[in-house]
């Protein structure tokens, strides 16, 4: 009996500690990309985000935490396109760490499998703090979740051999409830196409474009330039010629640019989650995209 | 196809086979020419619905068409903005590229070149700039991957016609398991702010106790090596550096020797505490051989007579503490950053004091301390104030041989500080202008109140800065 119990201690033990142990250490830059790595990776992977939705990725230091974190990362999976240059170079290069080196399959930059848009024709720091590959806030583009979630898959397979069934079926299941509810967000959203926009910084162009609603102008005068009065005036103007019918930040930035603009164009301003987590029921990435596509929604009703 | 083709013989058949049959002749017409009409209304149809796919497929393929060329225009810009396209010329692996812009504008009611901090040898310069308008230093920084294994970076600074080589290392980036190795000339990871180019200061001038122990950056040409312990919760890291110290004890050392002539050990603990908090704790330890003979020592010159020391070591340790706190752990819009260190100097050699006349030569080593706290807090997106205070502590002598009771030789009976203030504007993260005050009281018998104004600008890669 005596035998029998530490026998199956024992292997509980080693279970416990194989799977423990044999856990891929993914390390997402931002919550997009850690609530992907979860729904591909399920039980297999352990998943650190550096980030929340509340920070602004572009302001983020190489601090301590995220080095230790980095030291542990079998897989590092960001953004790309210049969005981390301000931290993460520090946080790989200190870290010791010789699996997450750019151009290693523990380093995955998410931008690098999506067609980006407005790459920069001119790249001078006169027009602000312009990404020179193009805009990196790829997450609000369904097709672009989707490329990404193939190659997370691949490097997955290729770091963790023995899980290569388990991430392929995840995949093919979430490719399968994405399309669908890809396909279900552009029905609901079929009454957003047309209605013009003006945005804080250029964090939400992929949904903007994707839901068919144009652009007329930014808060921000330059990229990664604060609202300044004498601008804010300037849309007062543009609003004559060419109306917005929303203001549309995301919970990141904050709201006071957006609420005298809004009280003085007389047009609703509302906050979307910038990620996953930046409102209460942004919870992964499906209910980021309703989340974002019901508050568009019930932003574009008549005010009651 | 065969249908048709029946059809066509069943017409050909039905009009040719009733040729002698007149009695069924019109019942037979009728039926043919029903059967005319049918075919008729059959192709009709036929050839509508034909036409209707046809039409289809054009509008399809038009489609297609305005599909295809947007599909290869964002695949153009993709290329573009993924590089796919093959790099046009040779130039594609240059290193990343910066230059930092530093001036000013000093005012002081003392003249830099005579001041200096009573009671302290060593590196001891105040790195003060002329008065009125001044050139900073210009910095040109370069850097990039050399090949698989490792990774290069050199900080040249220009002042007044002369370059100097501040660092020109390479470091490992293949080790793994927390490891990294970096040789050639760095700063050394020993404090906070000893590792800090100028241009990343928080305040125009490094702290009271680093200028007086170690001088602005203390730099070491040897070897580096690191070891991140595999915690995840907690940051923990173990250095150790030995070689050549860079112009360390004085400014004239020569360490033409064989062997090592410093080593230094550090230990990191860091992490974060909430959403919100994030430090980093370090200890560390430094032993430099002195070469130099016959150092003169202007601080013990109270008689006007110089006196030299030979020899020794110069042994330092030292705790650092940083804190840092934003909201929601955002930086953005207001942050602020806590920085505090200490240090303890034992400067041992020996010495020939001569200030009666009577050269006396002994052992003599001087143990002397200091300390300061800074707080940085940003309260707008592009506008920070902050607040520091530094002070020495003289210590003591330790005298033996023909030094022992030898009359005036003990530590000045003051206590040097400076309190300093400044704000500084940052439109973004390239360019900072700062203004800042000293209440420097740091020279026995004055109180140098400096002004100044200084500007720090930074073109091409802005690399990333650490912690």
């Amino acid at each position: 009996m005596k035998t029998f119990l530490s026998l199956l201690g024992l292997s509980a033990l080693l279970t416990w500690t194989g799977t423990a142990l044999s856990a891929v250490n993914v390390f997402a830059c931002e919550p997009e990309w850690g609530a992907l790595a979860t729904e591909i990776g399920g039980d297999r992977v352990s998943v650190y985000t550096a980030t929340t939705a509340l920070q602004d990725p572009h302001k983020i230091q190489a601090r301590p935490s995220l080095i230790a974190r980095a030291r542990g990362a079998d897989l590092v999976v960001c953004s790309g396109a210049e969005l981390e240059v301000g931290w993460m170079p520090v946080v790989i290069g200190q870290s010791g760490n010789n699996k997450i080196v750019v151009g290693k399959p523990g380093n995955l930059e998410a931008a690098n499998y999506v067609p980006l848009q407005e790459v920069p024709t001119l790249l001078d720091r006169s027009l602000g703090d312009v990404h020179p590959r193009g805009n990196p806030h790829i997450q609000w583009g369904p097709q672009n979740i989707q490329l990404v979630a193939n190659e997370l898959t691949r490097r997955l397979d290729y770091i963790d051999p023995a899980g290569r069934a388990y991430y392929d079926s995840r995949l093919a299941s979430f490719t399968q409830r994405w399309t669908q509810a890809t396909k279900r967000w552009e029905q609901e959203a079929a009454p957003l196409k047309g209605i013009a926009v003006i945005e804080h910084h250029k964090e939400l162009t992929y949904l903007f474009d994707w839901l068919g609603m144009p652009v007329v102008g930014a808060l921000e005068p330059k990229p990664g330039v604060e609202p300044t009065a004498s601008h804010l005036s300037e849309l007062v103007e543009q609003q004559k010629g060419n109306p917005a019918k929303l203001i549309v930040i995301t919970t990141q930035k904050n709201p006071e640019a957006a609420e005298w603009l809004s009280g003085q164009i007389k047009i609703r301003e509302i906050a979307l989650p910038a990620t996953v987590g930046g409102t209460p029921d942004a919870k992964d990435l499906f209910s980021m995209y309703n989340d974002a596509i019901r508050r568009l929604l019930a932003a574009e009703k008549p005010q009651s | 196809m065969l249908k048709r083709n029946v059809m066509a013989g069943a017409i050909v058949l039905g009009l040719v086979l009733p040729a002698g049959a007149h009695a069924q002749t019109s019942q037979q017409l009728d039926e043919i020419r029903k059967q005319i009409q049918d075919l008729k209304d059959s192709y009709d149809s036929r050839i509508k619905a034909l036409e209707s796919q046809l039409k289809q497929t054009e509008e399809a393929a038009a489609k297609a068409q305005t599909s295809a060329s947007q599909a290869k225009q964002s695949a153009e810009s993709a290329a573009q903005a993924t590089g796919l396209k093959p790099p046009a010329s040779p130039s594609a692996f240059n290193p990343a590229l910066s230059l930092i812009l530093q001036g000013g504008y000093y005012n002081s009611n003392q003249d830099p070149n005579t001041r200096s901090i009573t009671g302290f040898l060593g590196p001891g310069e105040l790195g003060l700039p002329e008065r009125g308008f001044n050139l900073g230093e210009s910095e040109i920084t370069i850097s990039a991957n050399v090949d698989h294994l490792f990774y290069g970076q050199a900080t040249f600074s220009l002042e007044d016609g002369f370059i100097n080589t501040e660092e020109a290392f390479f470091q490992t980036t293949a080790i793994g398991h927390g490891f990294t190795v970096k040789a050639g000339r760095f700063f050394s990871g020993i404090g906070y702010e000893n590792s800090q180019h100028s241009h990343n200061w928080d305040f125009v001038d490094d702290a009271l106790v680093q200028q007086a122990f170690l001088g602005p950056n203390f730099g070491i040409d040897g070897i580096q090596a690191s070891w991140i312990a595999p915690l995840s919760a907690v940051y923990l890291e173990f250095g150790a550096e030995g070689g050549k110290p860079v112009e360390f004890p004085f400014p004239d050392s020569d360490h033409n020797s064989n062997g090592f002539q410093v080593a230094t050990l550090f230990a990191h603990v860091g992490g974060d505490i909430g959403v919100s908090n994030s430090y980093r704790f370090g200890i560390w330890g430094m032993q430099a051989k002195n070469q130099v003979t016959d150092q003169p020592l202007p601080a013990l010159d109270f008689t006007g007579v110089s006196n030299t020391l030979t020899g020794g070591n110069d042994k330092l340790w030292g705790l650092d503490f940083v804190y840092k706190w934003a909201p929601n752990g955002d930086p953005s819009y207001r942050n602020f950053k806590l920085v505090a260190e200490w240090m303890h100097r034992s400067l041992d050699g020996t010495l020939t004091f001569d200030s009666t006349g009577a050269a006396l030569v002994g052992p003599f080593t001087a143990n002397q301390s200091g300390w300061f706290v800074q707080g940085v807090y940003q309260f707008h997106p592009y506008w920070r104030a902050g607040l520091r205070y530094g002070q020495l502590n003289e210590g003591s002598y330790d005298l033996g041989g023909g030094l022992a009771g030898a009359p005036g030789l003990t530590p000045p009976d003051f206590t040097p500080k400076r309190w300093s203030a400044m704000i500084d504007w940052s439109p973004s993260e390239f360019s900072r202008f700062r203004l800042q005050y000293n209440q420097d009281k740091s020279q026995q018998g004055i109180t140098d109140n400096q002004w100044f104004l200084q500007y720090i600008l930074s073109l091409g890669t802005h690399g990333a800065h650490k912690f």
